[in-house]
């Protein structure tokens, strides 16, 4: 994401690739979505109604949430329809 | 095996044809709606589309803060009094220097229906080239939750709080979507979170009417934070805002309203307001109350829509002159 400039009008003052802000948002969780690979058909709703659009493809097969900025809220485990998908409280992968 | 599973990819990927121009870590509530809807809209709508909008939970994002920023878009952030006639002034210059972009003036309902609606009818009635999209959480959500002209009957905000004087929004709702249909401009639309399909499709079909003219789109995007409810309920409250009637997904060319999604056996609104806290203290009576409302509204709506299939659309209406 460092140079995007996509008007050829950009004037000469512009940051347009500047590097962007980014907060932990993955910090605020405190459950944490886990995909069960067998039971994903891979239909991708977890990943459209996710609304940081976190919910990445891996490899053809299944969808797994980038963690690092996961707030937790819960649609993709609701929204599964196989139910692939369990919010499981964060303090169960303290160690 | 892995072919067979790609077979059933939900359509709406397709859509989703350009970069999220949005860092992955911003500061909007877990499992607001609003977050969803502004990531949605320049991957389907393409990055090259300059924003404009007002103080709201959008603008600490599409602002940014001191010299940095949280996407790479451009954005233009105006007072709530000015927000249609800022996005005017920027659609007339890309138009005058022939620069092909899409101005789309994206705010809240606050802005939309009540602080800037003076100016939001104003570039109506001129039919202003650019999109205008009121994201609807039925309140002033970003100064604390106070209420706004579209929030529903009975909904408790700071400002309409439950107590032994009050219960709640004591006044009916206004249609904001209605309001902007009669204005027989090029393209207006209601759509919300559940219906991606239905929103994608929306949102193109406005960027191709925008060199008509005004498009509006009230899109209907939960607040979690505001409301009370579970942030896992997002699209499950747009789903049942759908199936009540409460929000019900239509279109209108030049004011024709045509549905765009008809539900064959509304459920009780009792089955939508259940899943939120500020809907919480109603009785029966008062559900009773806000279920007429929405029938009311849904009967008008569907007697608008055969009504205007019947009538002949005045010839001026049909190609309206450019914006001057
Ligand atoms: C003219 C004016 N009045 C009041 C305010 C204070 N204000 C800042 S943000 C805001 C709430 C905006 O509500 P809305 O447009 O519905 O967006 P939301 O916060 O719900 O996303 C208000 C009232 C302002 N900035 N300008
Ligand atoms: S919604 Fe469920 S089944 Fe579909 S891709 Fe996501 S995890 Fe797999
Ligand atoms: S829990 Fe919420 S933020 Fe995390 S992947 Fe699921 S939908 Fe996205
Ligand atoms: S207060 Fe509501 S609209 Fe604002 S960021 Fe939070 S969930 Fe979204």
């Amino acid at each position: 994401m460092s140079s995007n400039h996509y008007f050829k009008h950009e004037g000469p003052w512009s940051d347009a690739g500047d590097p962007l802000m980014c907060t932990d948002t993955g910090d605020w969780r405190t459950k944490r979505p886990v995909v069960d690979k067998e039971k994903c058909i891979f239909c991708g709703f977890c990943a459209i109604y996710c609304p940081i659009q976190v919910m990445e493809m891996q490899s053809d097969t299944h969808f797994e949430a980038n963690l690092d900025f996961c707030k937790g809220c819960g649609i993709c485990a609701k929204e599964c329809p196989k139910g692939a998908i369990t919010m499981i409280s964060e303090g169960e992968f303290v160690s | 095996m892995a072919e067979k599973k790609q077979a059933r990819l939900t359509k709406v990927l397709d859509y989703l044809k350009h970069d999220d121009p949005f860092s992955k870590g911003v500061a909007f509530c877990p499992g607001c709606g609003l977050e969803l809807l502004l990531r949605f809209i320049p991957r389907v709508l393409g990055n090259d589309i300059v924003i404009t909008g007002t103080p709201s939970c959008s603008a600490p994002v599409l602002l940014g803060q001191n010299n940095q920023s949280w996407h790479t878009l451009s954005y233009f952030g105006t007072l709530m009094t000015g927000a249609a006639a800022n996005a005017t002034g920027l659609a007339r210059y890309y138009r005058k220097a022939g620069i092909d972009n899409t101005v789309v003036c994206f705010n809240g309902d606050g802005t939309a229906n009540d602080i800037g609606f003076g100016n939001l009818s104003g570039a109506a009635e001129r039919n202003e080239p650019f999109i205008y999209i009121c994201y609807d959480n039925e309140g002033y959500m970003n100064t604390g939750i106070q209420k706004s002209g579209t929030t529903p009957f009975g909904a408790t905000t700071t400002t309409t709080p439950y107590g032994s004087v009050h219960k709640g929004k004591n006044l009916r709702r206004m249609n904001l979507g209605l309001k902007m249909a009669m204005n027989k401009i090029p393209y207006t639309a209601t759509a919300t979170l559940s219906d991606l399909e239905d929103l994608a499709r929306k949102l193109l079909k406005a960027k191709e009417a925008k060199e008509r003219g005004f498009c509006f789109l009230h899109v209907f995007a939960p607040c979690p934070t505001g409301w009370g409810a579970d942030p896992a309920n997002t699209i499950e409250i747009c789903r049942r805002a759908v199936k009540t009637n409460y929000f019900p997904l239509w279109e209108a060319e030049n004011g024709r309203i045509r549905m765009t999604k008809t539900v064959k056996k509304p459920k009780p609104v009792s089955t939508y307001t259940e899943l939120m806290k500020k809907f919480n203290h109603m009785t029966e009576a008062d559900i009773k109350i806000l279920q007429d409302d929405v029938e009311y509204e849904y009967c008008l709506l569907g007697g608008l829509s055969v009504l205007e299939a019947e009538c002949q659309l005045p010839v001026s209406a049909k190609d309206q002159g450019e914006a001057s």
